[in-house]
């Protein structure tokens, strides 16, 4: 079986700073895979041993994000034999159509897939339908939420977990998958796969983008005003600070 | 781009009466597309439509009729669709808008119409900031948070208008069982105190130290997304943060929890954060009101003695 699965390489969010603006800094800020991506790459690794089946990595973005070596072995290290990716400056990747038309170029240039693998959310701009928009500009089947696949054949026994229920679904291939962020817990890549991951190939993909336009006008992007906290802070945990702790509560709540 | 016309879509009636307000305080052009029978539609004919769309589901899933819908939103020149923020609603705004050649507005905080634009806001950036978008074409897909048009304060007449979608259901996957879940849970967002736990629990039986405290402080219990989802030791629905449920209560005492970003947006609202960490430098220090560098498994016996 030939799995792609889809990664984001984001800012990290701990390291986003604030300008004196009220807007966001991010000139500072190291670049990962996006959290919940690593769910999806583990989740791609599983069915790939199942199937006896190939696994590559694909991220879209700008050269900023993906020129780095570190973040390439970073992926190549949890389980993918090969990385592709779509770099481009001209794009800002910020609307999820936008990157849902690269990524569908993307996938029309290779030579075939069965399963396209996605992350439940990415960890900036978090809309959920990257994945969902992919399968229906390919006109695949596509199901979102997924917390179980089986493969049976050439078809996918997939769960979808939803608020108030669990639907089993039959899904033919090739399809897009977006999984849960419970799906799995993904392992830490051991040293070995470190090693390998950087004998492993990178393709940068020459795909035109030019009907991947942006349908949203972002009109200003703001840090919300954060709530006032007395942050009186002690240290240990002895009798003195649990009876401090005790003496703060009563005079609150108490 | 003015809308004049709205698509409301959803599958529960609840949310189709909240987001008809929310529709009809943007417009009087407000269409509904439900799931279900003629007699399904007739139950909602008040929801305050111009007309209601049924799409009988006996022998599909709501998804199916995604490219039906898209044509019907394609009637008008340019129109606006609002879901509810469920997994299947954003599974429909997802292929709808790709069929209508727009990106999704997920989960919009506030949506207002501004001299003819309509503008959305969403947080992004896992809560670090809220961003204020539009969109360009002819069409626009949201789906939109809980609550944000406030409570239903008008009635509609009934609509006589209720037609069946024109063009046939698409079936693309098949589906093989359907199980009912006990949603389950507590109601977080209603609570005035809350026992928040984070990863620095150790085990699924220290619960039970979390738990009395709760009691004795008369506290619901919380947690952070990776409670609920990686160590499932609380429902999903029990978690607190930007994904998760955002809370307000009085007091929220934070055990264990690092305080990253996005689960700092869920309980910002809170009035007084009390928080125990063993790590001096972790961020929910700067969250907080009242603060102990310390065990929680040394504090929180203790405490429960001194309340007790
Ligand atoms: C797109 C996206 C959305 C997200 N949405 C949410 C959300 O809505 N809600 C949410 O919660 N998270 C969310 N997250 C995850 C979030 O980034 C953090 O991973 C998560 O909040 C961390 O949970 P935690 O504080 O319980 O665990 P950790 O970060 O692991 O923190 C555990 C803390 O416990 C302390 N500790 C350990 N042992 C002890 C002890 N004995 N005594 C005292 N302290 C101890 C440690 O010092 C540490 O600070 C989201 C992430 C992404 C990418
Ligand atoms: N630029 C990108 N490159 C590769 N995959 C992406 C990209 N953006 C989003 N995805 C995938 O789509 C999923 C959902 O993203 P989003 O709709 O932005 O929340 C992510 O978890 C990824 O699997």
């Amino acid at each position: 079986m030939k799995i792609i699965v889809c990664c984001k390489i984001v800012p990290d969010e701990q390291e986003i700073g604030v300008l004196p603006s009220k807007e966001l800094d991010l000139s500072k800020a190291s670049w990962k895979i996006s959290q919940y991506d690593l769910n999806a790459i583990e989740a791609a690794k599983k069915l790939s041993s199942e199937t006896s089946g190939f696994l590559t990595a694909l991220s879209v973005g700008r050269s900023s994000a993906l020129e780095g070596t570190k973040i390439r072995k970073d992926i190549l290290s949890r389980g993918p034999e090969e990385l592709a990716l779509v770099i481009d400056d001209t794009h800002m990747f910020s609307d999820s159509l936008e990157t849902a038309k690269a990524i569908a170029a993307a996938l029309k240039s290779t030579d075939g897939f069965d399963v396209v693998l996605c992350g439940t959310g990415s960890g900036d701009l978090y809309s959920q339908e990257v994945g969902i928009q992919v399968g229906a500009l390919l006109d695949i089947p596509t199901v979102n939420n997924v917390t179980d696949i089986r493969p049976n054949g050439n078809i996918l026994e997939v769960e979808r977990t939803l608020e108030d229920g669990i639907e089993v679904l039959e899904v033919t291939l090739p399809a897009v998958l977006s999984v849960t962020s419970d799906i799995n817990v993904p392992s830490v890549p051991a040293m070995k796969e470190i090693m390998r991951a950087g004998k492993k190939p990178v393709h940068v993909l020459e795909v035109p983008l030019t009907d991947a336009l942006p349908s949203i006008n972002n009109l200003s992007q703001q840090v919300p005003d954060q709530q006032e906290r007395r942050m009186i802070i002690i240290e240990g945990d002895d009798e003195e600070a649990v009876e401090s702790l005790y003496q703060f509560l009563k005079k609150e709540i108490l | 781009m003015p809308f004049q016309s709205i698509f409301v879509i959803s599958e529960k009636k609840e949310s189709l009466y909240e987001l008809c307000f929310g529709a009809r305080k943007l417009s009087d052009q407000v269409t509904a597309v439900i799931f279900g029978d003629r007699t399904a539609a007739e139950n909602v004919a008040d929801c305050g439509a111009k007309c209601v769309l049924y799409c009988p589901t006996e022998s599909c899933i709501p998804e199916d009729y995604c490219k039906a819908i898209a044509s019907e939103v394609k009637k008008s020149p340019c129109a606006l669709v609002l879901l509810n923020n469920s997994v299947r609603s954003r599974c429909i705004a997802g292929k709808l808008g790709a069929y209508l050649d727009t990106a999704v507005i997920t989960c919009a905080s506030e949506i207002v119409a501004d001299n003819g634009d309509i503008v959305c806001k969403r947080t992004v950036y896992g809560g670090a900031a809220i961003s204020s978008q539009a969109f360009t074409g002819s069409y626009g897909v949201i789906t939109v948070g809980n609550g944000i048009f406030g409570d239903i304060d008008a009635k509609y007449p009934v609509t006589e208008k209720i037609e069946q979608i024109s063009e046939k259901p698409e079936c693309t996957v098949k589906i093989i069982a359907r199980n009912e879940k006990k949603s389950g849970g507590t109601n977080l967002a209603a609570a005035k105190r809350i026992v928040d736990v984070g990863r620095g629990l150790a085990s699924e039986e220290d619960l039970d130290m979390c738990n009395q405290l709760a009691s004795l402080l008369d506290a619901e219990v919380g947690c952070s997304r990776p409670v609920a989802e990686n160590n499932k030791w609380m429902p999903i629905s029990n978690y607190i943060g930007l994904t998760g449920t955002t809370v307000k209560p009085d007091l929220l005492f934070a055990l264990g929890v690092s305080g990253q970003v996005q689960h700092i947006a869920g309980i910002n609202k809170s009035k007084v954060i009390v928080a125990i960490n063993k790590d001096k430098n972790a961020p929910i220090f700067k969250n907080a009101d009242f603060g102990i560098v310390g065990d929680i498994y040394k504090i929180v016996p203790a405490l429960i003695k001194k309340l007790s």
